[in-house]
C-alpha cells in the first residue's frame, strides 16, 4: 500500500467511530472507556470472553441502550444513538442472537416491517412489497417461496430475511451477533458468502463471534475486547489463533482437552434406546416422523453423540426420552436394564434422567430468580420440611454446586438473569446434577458460550462420564462432538443413518452420512426399505 | 459521604411502597375534618377500624389474587364467587331443609373434605418421616390408603353433621366450612381447565365470571333476589359474632383478613408451594423441565383464590346483613388493582404478600379520606383510577427511564473534526 493511499484511507471518515464508550448497569462496569473504529467495506470481527462487553457496544451502536458515555460517529458526523430508530436513520442496522422477526407474518411483512410500501395512504402494497423482497433475498441466495410465515422457514433463512430487512432499510453498517450459533455448516457457509459479497460493496459489516474459525475465514480486522476494555485490534489474517486465545482470556489456556481418551468400557449398558419414534406435527410424503426408529445404547461412563444437521431430530429425541412428548412418541426405554415409561418430565427424574435443554433462557432457568434457587428448585422436596423451605441448606446444596462447577457469581443470591452465559450454563447443568442422575441428556450444551467456560463444560463433561453417568450429547459444532464423544449415531431427517466409533471420526464422514442424498450404512439401509 | 445518599436512596426506593402509605397515611390526618370535640375523625380508633373492615373483603380476595398472579395467571371470576358465596351464605343461615343451597353446598363440601384428606394425608406423612439425610419422594400404597380413609370418614362426618343442622338453620361455623368449600370446588374447576386445556387463565376465568354470577341468581331463585339476613330472628344469633369488634377496636372480618395475609405470606416466603408459584410465574417451562407438578400447584392456586373470594362473600353478608347475588361486583378489578398498586409483576414471578397488605391499604385509606372530604363519588372513582396509574408508573422504573433518556436525548454532541485532526497530524 503506497503512502498515499494511507493517507486517504486515513482522511477518509470511519464508517462508525465510537469514542470513549463507557456503560455500567448497576454497580458493574461493562464498558470502560472503549474505542471502536469500523471502516466502510470492512468484517470487522469483535470477540471476547461472555461479559466482556461485546454485546453491550454493540447494541449501544445500535441504539438499544439509551444511557451511556461516550461518542458515537458515523462516516465522521457525530450522532446520537438514544433508540433503534436513531440507528436506522443512521444507517445501522443489527442482527441479534435471537431473531426479531414476528413469527406469523410473511416474509414481505418482516422484511418492510416499520417501513411498508404504502399504495395510497395507507394501504400496504403488498404486491411491490414482494417484488421488492424477492429481488433483495435473491442477491442473498435465498430462493424459497416468500408467501409464508416466517416461522416456517428453517433458521438459517430467517436470519437471510434479517439481512434482507437491513439491507431494505439502506443499511451501510451491519452488526451481527453470534450469527451462526444456530446455523448448520452448509447454512454457515452460504451465510459468509453473503457477507464477503456485501463487504465488497462497501457495507460495514461488525462479525460478533466465539468461533475463531469463522473469525480467521471471515473478518480483516480484529478487535478483542475483555472486561469491558479494548485490549487490542489486530489484522485478522496475520492473528495467530493462540495469540486471540491469549488476549480474550488473559491467561495462556491449555486449548481445550488435549489427551486423548480410551474407549470407555461398555460393559454395562445404563441407557438402551430401542426404536423411539415421534410423530410429525405436519407430517408431509417427504418427512412424515420427527423420528424415526432410532435405537441405541449407553454404557455407564460413555458419551454418546448424536450428530446430524439442524432439524434432524437430535433435540427431539432427547425431549422424546425426557418424556416431553406424551402421546405423540413411541418406543422402549430401558434404565440399567430396566424398561421405564417416562411420560413426563417428573417421571423422567425420578427414573435418573436429567436433560440439558438447547435454550437455557427459555426453558432452562428463572431468570429472575436467584443461583440458589435455581439450583434447588428441581430438588425442592429435599430440602423442606411441612412444606417449608430449610434455607441453610437450600444455600449449602447452592454454594457447593457454585464451588464444585466454579460459578462465577457475587453471591449465590445473584439473580441468573444477571450471569454470563457461560455461568448461566453451569448452573442450568447444576440444576441437572443435584438430581444425582444417572442419564445426562445434553442438548448444544456450550451454545453462545466463551472459549473459557466452553473448556471448563468440556472438562466438567469428561468428569460426569468418568463418575459413570451415561451422558447423551447433542452438538452442532463438530469438533467439539468429535472430541468429548466416544461414539457418534448418525440422524438424517429423523432417521438413524450411521454409527461410527472413534477411529472413524472425520467432518466429512459424518457430514456425508448427515447431509441428504448421502450414503448411508448398511445396517440402517434394511430399515430404511422396510418403511 | 456518596455512597452513604446512596445507599439511603437505595432503602428509600426499596420502601417506596411503605412511603407512599405514609404520605397517604399524613395527608388523611391533615386533610381530615374535625368532630365537635376537637378530635381529628380520620384518626379515631372507629374510623380506623372502619376503614380495617371495609378492606376485609377486597383484602382476602386480593390475597388469592397475589398467588394467581404470581404464577402469571389472573382470576377475574373473584367477583361473582364472592356474589356466590354471599348468596350461599344468606340462604343456609336463613331458610331451613333442602334449599338449592344446601342441595349443592352440603355434597360438595363431602367430596371437598374427602379429597383434601386423600390429598394431604400422605403429603403430611411424607413430611413427617422425612429427615435430612434421605428423602421419602412418593408415599407408599398404605398411607395413600390411610388418606383415602381419613377421607371418607371426615367427608361423612362433616356431610352428617351439616345435614344435622338443616332442620334448624346453619351457624355461624356452618356457613364458615361450607361456602368457602364450595369456593375451593369452583376455584379448582377453574384451575384444571386453565392447567389441562392449556388455556389462557383471562379467557377461563373470564368464562366463570360469568357463568358463576347466573349461578348466584339461579340459587336465589325468580322471587327474591335479596335476602336479607337478621341474626336473632331469621337466622342464628351466632351469626352476629362475625359483626363484633374484637377488644372492641379490630373488627372480626379485619383479623380474617389480617390472617389470611399472614398465613399465605408465610406460604408464598417460605414453603416450597410458595417457590413452586414463583418458579412458575418466573418460567413455566424451566419449572416443567425442572419435573415440578405445575398443573397441581395451578389448580392449588386457583382453587385457594375460589375459596378466599366466597369467605369474602361470608363476611359481606354478615356486613350488610343481606345476600344478594350482585354483592361482589366489580370486585375482581379492586383485587386486581391493590395487587398490582403493591407491586406484583402482571407476568407473574415477581411480588410480594407485604406488597399487596399495603396496596390494600392504600386503596381503603384513600376511600376513606374521599369519604371523609365528603367528595363526589364519581370524582372518587376517576381519583382512584389516577392512583393506580401513578403507583404502577413508579412501581415499573420507567419514570426514572424518562428522565435519563430526557438527559441522553439533550447532551451535548460535540463534532468530530477534531479528531480526525489529530490522526492527521499524527501521520504528518
Amino acid at each position: 500500500m503506497s503512502s498515499l493511499d494511507n493517507l486517504n484511507q486515513l482522511t477518509q471518515p470511519f464508517a462508525l467511530e465510537m469514542r470513549r464508550i463507557s456503560k455500567s448497569f448497576g454497580p458493574t462496569q461493562v464498558l470502560r472507556e472503549v474505542d471502536f473504529e469500523l471502516r466502510a467495506g470492512e468484517v470487522h470481527a469483535l470477540m471476547g470472553e461472555n461479559g466482556a462487553g461485546k454485546s453491550t457496544l454493540m447494541k449501544i451502536a445500535a441504539g438499544l441502550i439509551e444511557d451511556f458515555e461516550g461518542q458515537i460517529l458515523v462516516a465522521g458526523q457525530p450522532v446520537n444513538l438514544t433508540s433503534p430508530r436513531d440507528a436506522t436513520r443512521a444507517g445501522i442496522a443489527m442482527i441479534q442472537q435471537e431473531l426479531s422477526l414476528v413469527p406469523e407474518l410473511e416474509v414481505d411483512e418482516n422484511i418492510f416491517l416499520g417501513q411498508e410500501k404504502l399504495q395510497s395512504l395507507f394501504f400496504v402494497d403488498r404486491k411491490s412489497q414482494v417484488q421488492a423482497a424477492e429481488e433483495v433475498l435473491k442477491a442473498l441466495d435465498f430462493h424459497g417461496p416468500l408467501q409464508m410465515p416466517v416461522s416456517k422457514l428453517r433458521v438459517g433463512e430467517q436470519q437471510l430475511v434479517e439481512i434482507a430487512k437491513a439491507l431494505v432499510s439502506k443499511a451501510r453498517i451491519l452488526i451481527m451477533d453470534e450469527a451462526t450459533s444456530a446455523l448448520s455448516i452448509n447454512e454457515t457457509e452460504r451465510l459468509f458468502q453473503v457477507i464477503r459479497r456485501l463487504a465488497a460493496e462497501g457495507v460495514a459489516i461488525v462479525y460478533i463471534s466465539h468461533r475463531m474459525e469463522e473469525v480467521t475465514a471471515l473478518a480483516h480486522t480484529v478487535t478483542v475486547l475483555r472486561d469491558g476494555r479494548h485490549i487490542g485490534t489486530v489484522p485478522a489474517k496475520g492473528a495467530n489463533r493462540k495469540d486471540l486465545i491469549r488476549m480474550m482470556v488473559g491467561r495462556e489456556i491449555q486449548e481445550m482437552l488435549a489427551e486423548d481418551k480410551s474407549a470407555a468400557e461398555t460393559a454395562r449398558p445404563m441407557l438402551e434406546v430401542r426404536n423411539l419414534s415421534l410423530e410429525h406435527p405436519s407430517p408431509t410424503p417427504s418427512r412424515p416422523t420427527l423420528v424415526q426408529d432410532v435405537s441405541f445404547a449407553v454404557g455407564a461412563g460413555e458419551v454418546f453423540g448424536l450428530g446430524g444437521l439442524l432439524g434432524a431430530g437430535r433435540t427431539e429425541t432427547l425431549q422424546v426420552l425426557y418424556g416431553l412428548h406424551p402421546g405423540t412418541s413411541d418406543g422402549e426405554v430401558l434404565i440399567e436394564g430396566e424398561p421405564v415409561l417416562v411420560l413426563s418430565p417428573i417421571e423422567a427424574k425420578a427414573h435418573g434422567l436429567a436433560l440439558v435443554t438447547e435454550d437455557r433462557k427459555r426453558d432452562g432457568l428463572v431468570l429472575g430468580a436467584g443461583i440458589d434457587r435455581n439450583i434447588g428448585l428441581p430438588v425442592m422436596r429435599t430440602l423442606t420440611r411441612f412444606g417449608v423451605v430449610a434455607r441453610g441448606r437450600e444455600k449449602a446444596l447452592a454454594q457447593s454446586m457454585v464451588q464444585k462447577l466454579n460459578i462465577h457469581a457475587r453471591d449465590i443470591e445473584q439473580t441468573a438473569g444477571s450471569l454470563s452465559g457461560g455461568n448461566q450454563q453451569k448452573v442450568v447443568v447444576a440444576k441437572c446434577l443435584v438430581t444425582k442422575p444417572k442419564v445426562f441428556l445434553l442438548d448444544e450444551p456450550t451454545r453462545g458460550i466463551d472459549v473459557g467456560a466452553k473448556a471448563e463444560i468440556y472438562r466438567l463433561i469428561r468428569d460426569l462420564a468418568e463418575q459413570g453417568l451415561a451422558i447423551v450429547l447433542v452438538s452442532s459444532e463438530l469438533p467439539e462432538l468429535m472430541l468429548l464423544s466416544d461414539r457418534i449415531l448418525v440422524l438424517r431427517e429423523g432417521r438413524p443413518t450411521a454409527l461410527l466409533d472413534r477411529t472413524e471420526f472425520s467432518q466429512e464422514t459424518i457430514l456425508e452420512y448427515a447431509s441428504p442424498g448421502g450414503a448411508i450404512q448398511p445396517e440402517f439401509l434394511n430399515l430404511e426399505a422396510t418403511l | 459521604m456518596k455512597g452513604a445518599a446512596a445507599s439511603v436512596g437505595k432503602f428509600l426506593l426499596k420502601t417506596k411502597l411503605f412511603w407512599g402509605l405514609a404520605v397517604l397515611y399524613g395527608a388523611g390526618i391533615i386533610l381530615s375534618p374535625v368532630n365537635r370535640k376537637g378530635a381529628n375523625i380520620f384518626l379515631e380508633p372507629g374510623n380506623q377500624a372502619d376503614v380495617l373492615r371495609q378492606v376485609a373483603n377486597n383484602g382476602i380476595i386480593a390475597v388469592g389474587m397475589t398467588l394467581v398472579i404470581l404464577t402469571g395467571g389472573i382470576d377475574l371470576s373473584v367477583g361473582s364467587m364472592m356474589s356466590l358465596g354471599c348468596m350461599l351464605c344468606a340462604m343456609l343461615l336463613t331458610l331451613p331443609g333442602w334449599t338449592a343451597a344446601s342441595t349443592a353446598s352440603i355434597p360438595i363440601l363431602g367430596v371437598v373434605a374427602f379429597l383434601l384428606c386423600a390429598y394431604l394425608v400422605p403429603l403430611v406423612a411424607t413430611n413427617v418421616r422425612r429427615g435430612s439425610a434421605k428423602p421419602v419422594e412418593h408415599a407408599s400404597w398404605n398411607i395413600r390408603l390411610l388418606g383415602l380413609v381419613v377421607g371418607l370418614v371426615v367427608g361423612a362426618l362433616l356431610v352428617w353433621w351439616t345435614t344435622s343442622q338443616l332442620q334448624s338453620k346453619f351457624g355461624v361455623l356452618g356457613v364458615l366450612i361450607t361456602v368457602p368449600a364450595a369456593g375451593l370446588a369452583l376455584g379448582a374447576f377453574t384451575g384444571l381447565v386453565i392447567a389441562k386445556g392449556r388455556l389462557q387463565p383471562f379467557i377461563v376465568t373470564l368464562a366463570m365470571m360469568v357463568a358463576i354470577v347466573g349461578l348466584a341468581r339461579l340459587l336465589g331463585g325468580e322471587t327474591a333476589a335479596v335476602y336479607p339476613v337478621y341474626t336473632g330472628s331469621n337466622a342464628t344469633e351466632d351469626f352476629e359474632i362475625l359483626r363484633t369488634l374484637v377488644l372492641q377496636v379490630v373488627p372480626v372480618p379485619g383479623i380474617f383478613f389480617l390472617v389470611a395475609v399472614l398465613t399465605f405470606g408465610f406460604i408464598l416466603k417460605y414453603s416450597a408451594f410458595g417457590r413452586y408459584i414463583y418458579a412458575i410465574g418466573g418460567n413455566e417451562n424451566a419449572a416443567r423441565l425442572a419435573g415440578i407438578q405445575v398443573d397441581q400447584i395451578k389448580v392449588a392456586v386457583y382453587a385457594i383464590s375460589g375459596m378466599l373470594a366466597s369467605l369474602a362473600g361470608v363476611l359481606y353478608t354478615s356486613q350488610y346483613r343481606q345476600g344478594k347475588p350482585d354483592a361482589g361486583a366489580g370486585g375482581e378489578l379492586d383485587a386486581i388493582a391493590a395487587v398490582v398498586i403493591g407491586g406484583t409483576n402482571l407476568m407473574g414471578g415477581k411480588g410480594t404478600m407485604t406488597g399487596t397488605f399495603v396496596g390494600v391499604l392504600i386503596f381503603g385509606f384513600l376511600t376513606n379520606i374521599l369519604l371523609l372530604k365528603n367528595i363526589n363519588s364519581n370524582i372518587q372513582f376517576v381519583l382512584k383510577g389516577a392512583i393506580i396509574l401513578a403507583a404502577v408508573l413508579l412501581q415499573e422504573g420507567q419514570v426514572g427511564l424518562w428522565w435519563k433518556r430526557l438527559k441522553a436525548r439533550t447532551k451535548k454532541v460535540s463534532t468530530g473534526e477534531s479528531r480526525r485532526d489529530e490522526v492527521l497530524q499524527d501521520h504528518r
